[in-house]
């Protein structure tokens, strides 16, 4: 049969719910009052206008690629990741912490910019991981320990930036901001190309190399079989042996390591500097686009990429053509709810065959 | 013969390409009981559910005392009063047994004490003891089960239907329930019966309709006298004779021993059992110093009314569960307290009492479920080899005929029959297999797969598997048991061979005294 | 040495400060026993909030705004409803996606309402102190001077209490999160109960939110809510799904961010992160299991 080829329900239904929102979006843009050529020009301009824009927006879409990548690898065991946005501000710190104060600048091989990197994985691992432990031990709803977890990760940040003591800049005056000294050139992340207009740096190869390896790994893989066994019947793949407690410990970690990697990447890739606000909702962005990627690692790239170059259209939308970037997160509002109400219909075609 | 109070003519509904009942025609009267019977799967449950308004019918029509009856749903049927006692209780286990009761019954404010007065009456007008303000919780099976048919008599129903009420009873508990049944007829309720089992019928039913593969085959207004014709109804099949250990199962003939087993057995220990004590999280003792030794070629039955331990010892030896005290070990290798996959590598195998709970992942293929445990043998880089995997799995599904349209089919596509096969393929075939633990292998199978059951564990016996076979349906265990241990609160209360000559015996052991 | 009067003002502050966490948290409450991890509490709020904030700001009666912003709670209650019951959606997806598709809604409409006058003071309750009470020295004027929903908050708090504890409402939606199969068969029906949980839920919860905006503060910022929806249903989690508890929990955590404005008055010097963080902070080593069990409804999630 040929119904294999076709996209199914769950494909079209995705890309339905996102092109409804979008057209949403662009009528809430005409009731505005601002003028939709300009709109467009605007976001046209932030999105593949120029190299540079392109490169933006795609280090954007990397960054929600790998919290996406980590929802659906944990998701595979049923276990629900809402917490990438603590797992990237613990990233965040532990880079910070390790390329300011780990004496790695000159260290050779690389290791300056990918120690920082390691300990925002392992930091974010910790994070993602405590929620694992605490599901497999005390039977903690995974939802409700990363989401409180996030929320102090976060204030965690804007106390690290705050204090003295820990790594806010030293002050010289009253003026000097709450933030980090900006970390040394050597553990910034080295760029693909020599062309600084078009600053892709290696976190969009690492991360396509990892979105190659956990696709493998879920679909043909026994770790995917395994998770997946733990994820539809926890009882029945513990009665078959499978360590499902330490499965679901490590797709934890997995997802938070992930998370941690995504802090190192926008830290060391692109902000330089941490701040209060870093994570700035890219770990609920991942989060959506995990769901929206419905267990797919590709699907995660393709929303991945929708989510990134709406973002940096948005921003650019507001600077240039004043329309406020509230517009895109209704936009994305209505995609997650729409998409979790279509689970109903996707459900119903499935059983019904 | 009295005015009918539920008329069904031609009732038919199907569930997909199955159909579940096939123009079923059926009438009860006020003050009868009547007896529903069929075995699993005969349609029992579907046309409860049909008259409980659950299910819509397809095709055919149903009239209460004369007056066409269609019900929206179950709310429908309790406002014309059809009551019902379902297989699985529907209880908050965290209420009182007043508050389950004034669930979905009062409005406004709560008066508790005039339900537990109510309850109190209705106790003692139909002999059913219930404390009104114990925990749901803190009940036996027994008393939940009172506490539904308390919910149904409250609202003081025209007709009650009680689907599979005695499977969960112990002996005394189902002549008292009979007991009940019989004082609500006599208030003129209509009473409908449904069971499997036939003992019940001589001493209750007023009349009986035999259902088979969803259709009406036999009926009688004088059941206890026809009890042959209504069982040879009940279980005839197109295809060959009857098993030994299916005819038992059903009550059809009496068990004798399939082939002469000697009594005593040359005892080379397989497995050891020593001790063992589970104290469950509220600290109340599950399992009491059992000691059971099965010896190669043996097979042990466990007998006793369920909830008695038999759940906690399959745990505990299939390593799902911790104990707190004692002993188990096969082949001198001690696995106490040790995992699932120890317990499988030590060469135990099991089928769980749950099939779809801990047996198998029903979202999964056939192969994937078979050898979910033993991927390693089928992988390399963490890869799997697909066509390996498949192949080994179409060669244990011809080997064990599990029929299902290949290997890659979902495991949820297959009947029970073919499902409990697979899992029985999977089990039989460790490489080391020398214990093998059935718990309720055969429930809810039809004939022919309850036999290739007893077919495929009497032929790992004979390869010198030592079975432990755990077993609500005594007649079952005395047809493939050779030795039989009771169980009673956790505890053994005492052994007898497997010989139908010790049936009282064990029945008054069941019951927890020891004989 | 602590004065009294800086006592009465802590404890003044933290009441003031616990209300919108008592509204939503007891909403929460009810719709969590029923069987629903209300989620979008955070969203509801901020639509109560915002809408009352414009229905004061347009008519000039803040009564008006509390009566707009508990009708313009409606339809986002029964989208979740609809979403978590009938279409039996993951009740915490669809929760963050309402939380998405609100606070872009609102920062919207509040931009282009309000916009260059976004300073301006919107008309907001004044306050009242029950009689008797607030003519104790010292503590009359700084504990019981309230906006006069605080008082309303806590009666609809022992009223709940009441309802759950002593009716058949409070039995179904007990028995709608425990076992739902239960409440089917004997006639009520699992999804109505769930709606008018979530109903209850939204109303509370635009109580608590009109309660920020028009109440306390008197003006609408985007986004103002920030988090005190999750630490709403935090507060249900550390209160162990028991009314009084949750209550309990939500004082707790007022007196908490109440501390962020008493302690540097006071001169003790405790990093402002680490107050802000202690409710969660308490809220998931209550479900890490370190405070005492935890017992959810059985079917908290599971849709009917």
């Amino acid at each position: 049969m040929n119904r294999r080829y076709l996209p199914g329900p769950g494909i079209l239904i995705s890309v339905g719910a996102v092109v409804a929102a979008v057209l949403l979006g662009i009528v809430l843009i005409a009731l505005i009052g601002v003028s939709i050529g300009d709109a467009l020009d605007a976001f046209v301009d932030g999105t593949i206008g120029s190299a540079y824009a392109i490169a933006a927006s795609v280090n954007r879409s990397v960054v929600f690629a790998l919290v996406g990548i980590g929802f659906v690898f944990a998701n595979r065991a049923n276990l629900t990741n809402v917490g990438g946005e603590g797992q990237i501000a613990l990233g965040g710190i532990a880079a910070t912490a390790v390329a300011l104060y780990g004496h790695v600048a000159e260290l050779p091989l690389g290791l300056s910019f990918a120690l920082p990197m390691l300990a925002a994985v392992a930091a974010g691992a910790l994070w993602g991981g405590l929620a694992g432990i605490l599901k497999t031990r005390a039977g903690t709803n995974e939802v409700i320990s990363t989401l409180l977890l996030s929320f102090i990760a976060v204030w965690l940040l804007y106390w690290c930036v705050q204090s003295n003591a820990l790594l806010r800049q030293p002050m010289t005056n009253s003026a000097t901001l709450p933030e980090s000294l900006e970390i040394p050139d050597l553990t910034k992340l080295p760029l693909v190309t020599a062309d600084p207009s078009l600053p892709l740096n290696i976190g969009l190869p690492l991360t396509l190399l990892i979105a190659v390896i956990v696709a493998m790994f879920l679909t043909r893989g026994t770790v995917g079989l395994r998770l997946r066994a733990i994820g539809l019947n926890p009882l029945a793949a513990r009665r078959a042996g499978i360590a499902t407690e330490r499965y679901a410990v490590a797709a934890m970690l997995m997802a938070g390591g992930l998370g941690g990697l995504a802090g190192a990447l926008m830290l060391q890739g692109d902000q330089y500097v941490l701040k209060d606000g870093f994570s700035s909702g890219y770990g609920f962005d991942g989060l959506v686009v995990g769901l929206l990627a419905r267990g797919s690692v590709t699907g995660v790239i393709a929303s991945a990429l929708l989510f990134g170059f709406l973002r940096s259209g948005g921003i650019s939308m507001e600077l240039q053509a004043g329309v406020p970037s509230a517009v895109v997160r209704i936009i994305q509002g209505i995609i997650v709810v729409a998409l979790a109400g279509a689970v109903y219909w996707i459900d119903r075609r499935g059983t019904s065959r | 013969m009295p005015d009918s109070l539920l008329t069904l003519t031609g009732v038919t509904k199907r569930f997909g390409a199955l159909t579940a009942l096939n123009a079923v025609s059926l009438d009860i009267a006020p003050g009868e009981i009547h007896c529903l019977l069929g075995e699993n799967g005969a349609g029992k449950s579907t046309l409860c559910n049909v008259i409980f308004g659950i299910h819509p019918p397809d095709e055919g029509v149903m009239s209460l005392n004369g007056v066409p009856y269609r019900p929206a749903g179950p709310a429908d049927a309790l406002r014309l009063g059809i009551a019902m006692v379902h297989q699985h209780f529907s209880l908050v286990p965290d209420l009182t047994v007043v508050d389950n009761l004034l669930l979905g019954q009062a409005r406004g404010i709560l008066d508790r004490r005039a339900c537990a007065v109510r309850v109190e009456e209705l106790s003692a007008e139909y002999g059913l003891a219930l404390a009104p303000f114990a925990r749901i919780q803190d009940l036996s099976v027994g008393e939940r089960q009172r506490v539904e048919i308390v919910k149904c008599l409250m609202r003081n129903p025209r007709l009650l239907v009680l689907d599979e009420p005695t499977a969960v009873l112990l002996p005394p508990e189902i002549a008292a329930l009979i007991d009940v049944c019989r004082r609500v007829a006599a208030r003129g309720c209509g009473v409908m019966l449904v069971t499997h089992k036939l003992a019940e019928i001589k001493s209750a039913a007023t009349r009986a309709t035999v259902l088979r593969g969803g259709k009406t085959v036999a009926v009688s207004s004088n059941p206890a006298e026809e009890i042959g014709v209504l069982v040879r109804a009940m279980i005839q099949r197109e295809l060959g004779p009857l098993g030994h250990a299916a005819e038992a199962a059903l009550g059809l003939s009496d068990p004798t021993p399939a082939e002469a087993r000697a009594a005593e057995r040359p005892h080379d220990i397989v497995a050891q059992i020593d001790g063992l004590s589970f104290l469950d999280s509220q600290g109340v003792k599950r399992l009491d110093n059992v000691t059971i030794e099965i010896g190669r070629g043996e097979i042990v039955g466990i007998a006793g009314v369920e909830g008695n331990g038999q759940s906690e010892l399959s745990a505990i030896l299939s390593g799902m569960l911790r104990p707190t005290g004692g002993l188990f070990s096969v082949q001198n290798t001690d696995l106490t307290g040790r995992g699932p996959h120890d317990v499988t590598a030590a060469g135990v195998g099991i089928v769980p009492e749950d099939r779809h709970a801990v047996g198998c992942v029903t979202a999964m293929s056939v192969a994937e479920n078979m050898f979910l445990g033993r991927l390693r043998a089928f992988s390399r880089f963490g890869l799997l080899r697909r066509a390996a995997f498949h192949r080994a799995a179409a060669d244990l599904m011809q080997r064990f005929d599990v029929r299902a349209s290949g290997p890659g089919a979902a495991f949820s596509s297959l009947s029970g029959g073919n499902q409990q096969k697979a899992v029985l393929a999977r089990e039989l075939t460790l490489s080391n297999l020398a214990f093998l633990v059935a718990a309720q292998p055969t429930r809810g199978l039809d004939v022919g797969a309850v036999e290739a059951v007893y077919g495929h564990i009497r032929e790992a016996c004979r390869r010198g598997v030592g079975v432990l076979l755990i077993s609500s349906e005594l007649d079952e265990l005395l047809a493939v048991a050779d030795r039989i241990v009771v169980f009673y609160r956790g505890r053994i209360v005492g052994s007898c061979p497997a010989s139908p000559a010790y049936r009282e015996r064990i029945g008054v052991m069941m019951s927890g005294q020891p004989a | 040495m602590i004065s009294a009067e800086s006592a009465a003002v802590f404890i003044g502050s933290s009441i003031r400060l616990a209300t919108p966490l008592l509204m939503g948290g007891i909403g929460e409450l009810v719709s969590e026993r029923a069987g629903v991890l209300n989620m979008s509490v955070e969203g509801m709020m901020l639509t109560g909030a915002f809408a009352g904030a414009v229905g004061s700001w347009a008519t000039g009666q803040p009564i008006l705004g509390l009566a707009f912003g508990l009708l313009a709670v409606l339809p986002v209650a029964l989208l979740q409803a609809w979403l978590s019951n009938t279409l039996r959606a993951n009740q915490i997806v669809s929760g963050i996606g309402i939380n998405i598709l609100v606070l872009g809604a609102t920062t919207l409409g509040y931009r282009e309402i309000f916009g260059e006058r976004s300073s301006d003071e919107i008309p907001g309750f004044g306050k009242w102190a029950p009689p008797f009470l607030g003519d104790i020295p010292v503590f009359g004027q700084a504990v019981f001077l309230q906006v006069w929903i605080v008082y309303l908050g806590l009666a609809i708090a022992i009223g709940t209490a009441l309802v759950l504890r002593f009716t058949a409402i409070g039995l179904a939606v007990h028995a709608a999160g425990m076992e739902p199969r239960a409440v089917d068969k004997s006639g009520l029906s699992v999804r109505g109960i769930r709606y008018g949980a979530v109903t209850f839920t939204g109303l509370m919860s635009a109580l608590g939110g009109t309660f920020l905006s028009i109440g306390d503060i008197h003006t609408f910022t985007e986004g103002m809510t920030r988090g005190a929806g999750y630490l709403a249903i935090a507060a249900v989690i550390f209160g162990n799904w028991r009314i009084g508890r949750t209550i309990g929990a939500c004082l707790l955590f007022g007196a908490a961010t109440a501390l962020q404005f008493q302690l540097p008055a006071m001169g003790v010097d405790i990093p402002n992160a680490l107050l802000i963080m202690l409710p969660y902070l308490l809220a998931f080593l209550a479900v890490a299991g370190l405070v005492g069990r935890q017992s959810a409804p059985a079917s908290l999630t599971v849709p009917w």
